[in-house]
């Protein structure tokens, strides 16, 4: 079922704003429905939130390999097509077909990264729960997603890590 | 002897993330002040001049060597504005933690190349086509290009085109990185700017993972821009200058005009920084640690153009081909021969005298007497090379049997229509920068209330130093 209701804690200070994370987790809430909001980025698990895991990296291999495939084919191809003998070279000359297949597995990679960002951007979310305005001016907010029967437990537990404010979207 | 650091605390009196975001973000903060408004107006003024001038140019047309200074002023420009981007992407992709405050100055440049890529349009219609000897030589002749066997008017069309991929990829860069600008206005400014950063902050909250995409999308969105820079250089270059003169034969030429771009492009920062700091109120937030920095780039640019510059002309002082003196005379030694002197005094030797010296480099105001010094030379750089190249119409003759430029051109002088492209044309681009920063704020919100999260300012024995953390 679809977390329905979006708890917000407002933290003057990251220690307290991570002590709400430990806080979160200790209370059962699993990782990934609760997160940290900041108005500058913080280094990777600072809060110890959850660091969500991407494929990116394996878009350019992708890419590299498919261009690669292309390249070998196109040379090979073209030459095996039109057997012109060059300089006294082989039909299928490799220091030649190299230059084509640097330049596809580049492009092909390039080209991947480029869709891979946009795949792994996933749709964006509409439903951005609770926010304050004063998170862009350095405050830390924690927010949790979760059911109608857990919100007080949430309330309770960002209240405990010293929250300032405490907001229900 | 004490092994424990000989770090103490010291005082912190720079402003807080609080007073920065009032700052940059809050009401009142894109207020103009009556100087801008004139300054802008000015500009309004000299762009519409620019403008009358281009139109004259065509309705009064003598030809393809009146075309050369509208062609050297899109080179310009192009060399600066499409330069200024990189110092907001290689100082940020090395971690340079003083670029911070110059990233935003530089990003926003991407909107004079847009400008650029537009004005690039109308010179197309007088670059003369591959072929353009074609009644002499026969159908099948074309002078020397890149473009061996494509269309006549490839470059007419792919010069523009590459120009505009330029521009799109430095406006893409220059938006992701105002991103999370456009939150910090959403949230605390006003009226139409809170409206419009509404939109184009698009639900950014600060999410870890947005912040995540965030920096991958700077990271590709710069990496396409450096390459599509030297592309662009390397097109443009060549097409617009080398190409047209008979026997100039150059591989080194494209990197000469790139590492200008490199060199007008710190400039143009710089001269951007220090106004910001003289006018824009901004000098808690930028200034001596960017001014030296971006000078001691300078200084090593500055004395990469003479390198590149040297690289170029040896080759053809050793060649000695009637080709390569005539390319000789026509850039350096002949109708232009002052204007080489000039180019070579304001490029290279008066900015690297300026710079040598510490306590000039390790200032705020020694940077941009430099930075104004290069900006001349490399503007009268542009003109002498693309003004000499735009007016080297060969002997139809002559080229057929030799390929040679044995007319040495005179000396094309401007006119009154000329100085007003030359001084329109850049003022458009500089207009259009100063009416972003009506929404966009000059410097970068958020990555000055990243700086001042991981600086300290301590003392070191009895010295003031910043202690800089780069934890990501």
């Amino acid at each position: 079922m679809a977390a329905s209701n979006s708890v917000l804690g407002l933290y003057d200070n990251p220690d307290a704003g991570a002590n709400a994370m430990d806080g979160l987790q200790s209370a059962g809430f699993a990782l990934g429905t609760f997160d940290v909001l900041t108005g500058t980025p913080y280094p990777e698990g600072a809060f110890g939130e959850h660091v969500p895991q991407h494929r990116l990296f394996r878009f350019p291999f992708f890419g590299a390999l498919v261009g690669l495939t292309l390249a070998i084919l196109f040379t090979a191809g073209t030459q095996l097509a039109y057997p012109v003998v060059t300089g006294g070279k082989p039909i299928l000359a490799v220091f030649a077909m190299l230059i084509i297949a640097y330049e596809l597995t580049m492009l092909g990679a390039v080209v991947a990264t480029v869709v891979g960002i946009i795949f792994e951007s996933r749709l964006p979310n509409l439903n951005l729960g609770a926010y304050d305005a004063r998170i862009t001016e350095g405050y830390i907010g924690v927010v949790v997603e979760c059911e109608g029967d857990r919100v007080e437990d949430a309330r309770e537990v960002l209240q405990t890590a010293g929250a300032l404010e405490i907001k229900t979207a | 002897m004490s092994t424990s650091s000989l770090i103490t605390d010291g005082h912190d009196d720079r402003p807080s993330n609080i007073d920065a975001t009032a700052k940059f973000a809050g009401e009142g903060r894109t207020v103009a002040s009556s100087g801008l408004k004139l300054f802008m107006w000015i500009l309004a003024a000299a762009a519409a001049l620019g403008i009358v001038g281009i139109i004259v140019r065509f309705i009064d047309d003598g030809g393809r060597e009146e075309w050369g200074y509208y062609a050297a002023t899109l080179a310009f420009m192009l060399t600066m504005f499409g330069g200024a981007p990189m110092i907001a992407i290689a100082p940020t992709i090395a971690k340079a933690n003083w670029a911070r405050p110059a990233a935003r100055i530089g990003s926003l440049a991407s909107i004079a190349t847009a400008i650029t890529a537009l004005l690039l349009i109308p010179l197309m219609f007088k670059l003369p086509a591959l072929t353009e000897f074609s009644d002499v030589l026969g159908d099948d002749v074309r002078r020397r290009s890149i473009w061996f066997d494509s269309p006549i008017y490839a470059p007419h069309f792919w010069n523009p085109l590459i120009l505009a991929t330029l521009a799109v990829v430095g406006l893409a860069m220059a938006y992701v990185m105002a991103i999370p600008d456009f939150a910090a206005i959403r949230d605390h400014g006003t009226g139409w700017k809170q409206r419009w950063a509404r939109n184009l902050a698009r639900g950014f909250h600060g999410r870890p993972q947005q912040w995540e995409w965030l920096m991958m999308r700077i990271g590709i969105t710069g990496a396409l821009y450096f390459a599509m820079l030297l592309y662009v250089n390397f097109t443009f270059s060549i097409d617009l200058a080398v190409s047209l003169v008979p026997g100039w034969k150059d591989a080194i030429f494209p990197f000469y005009h790139t590492l200008g771009s490199f060199q007008a492009g710190l400039s143009f920062t710089i001269l951007g920084i220090w106004a910001a700091r003289r006018w824009g109120g901004v000098s808690k937030y930028v200034g001596h640690e960017q001014m030296w920095s971006l000078g001691k780039l300078l200084l090593a640019t500055t004395l990469l153009w003479f390198y590149f510059f040297y690289s170029s002309f040896i080759v053809f002082w050793y060649g000695r081909s009637q080709a390569d003196s005539s390319t000789i005379e026509l850039l350096v030694s002949g109708p232009y021969v002052y204007l080489f002197a000039a180019v070579f005094l304001f490029a290279f030797i008066a900015p690297w005298w300026v710079m040598i010296w510490n306590k000039v480099r390790d200032s705020v105001w020694g940077p941009p007497i430099a930075a104004v010094l290069v900006l001349f030379g490399l503007f009268m750089d542009r003109v002498r090379i693309y003004v000499a190249s735009w007016s080297a119409t060969p002997d139809d003759l002559e080229l057929a049997t030799t390929g040679i430029l044995e007319k040495m051109p005179p000396t094309q002088w401007p006119d009154v229509f000329d100085v007003f492209i030359m001084a329109g044309l850049p003022a458009l681009g500089l207009l259009g920068i100063l009416l972003a920063t009506r929404l966009v704020p000059v410097i970068s919100l958020w990555e000055i209330q990243q700086s001042r999260l991981i600086t300290k300012p301590v003392r070191y024995l009895r010295t003031r130093v910043l202690l800089v953390g780069k934890p990501d």
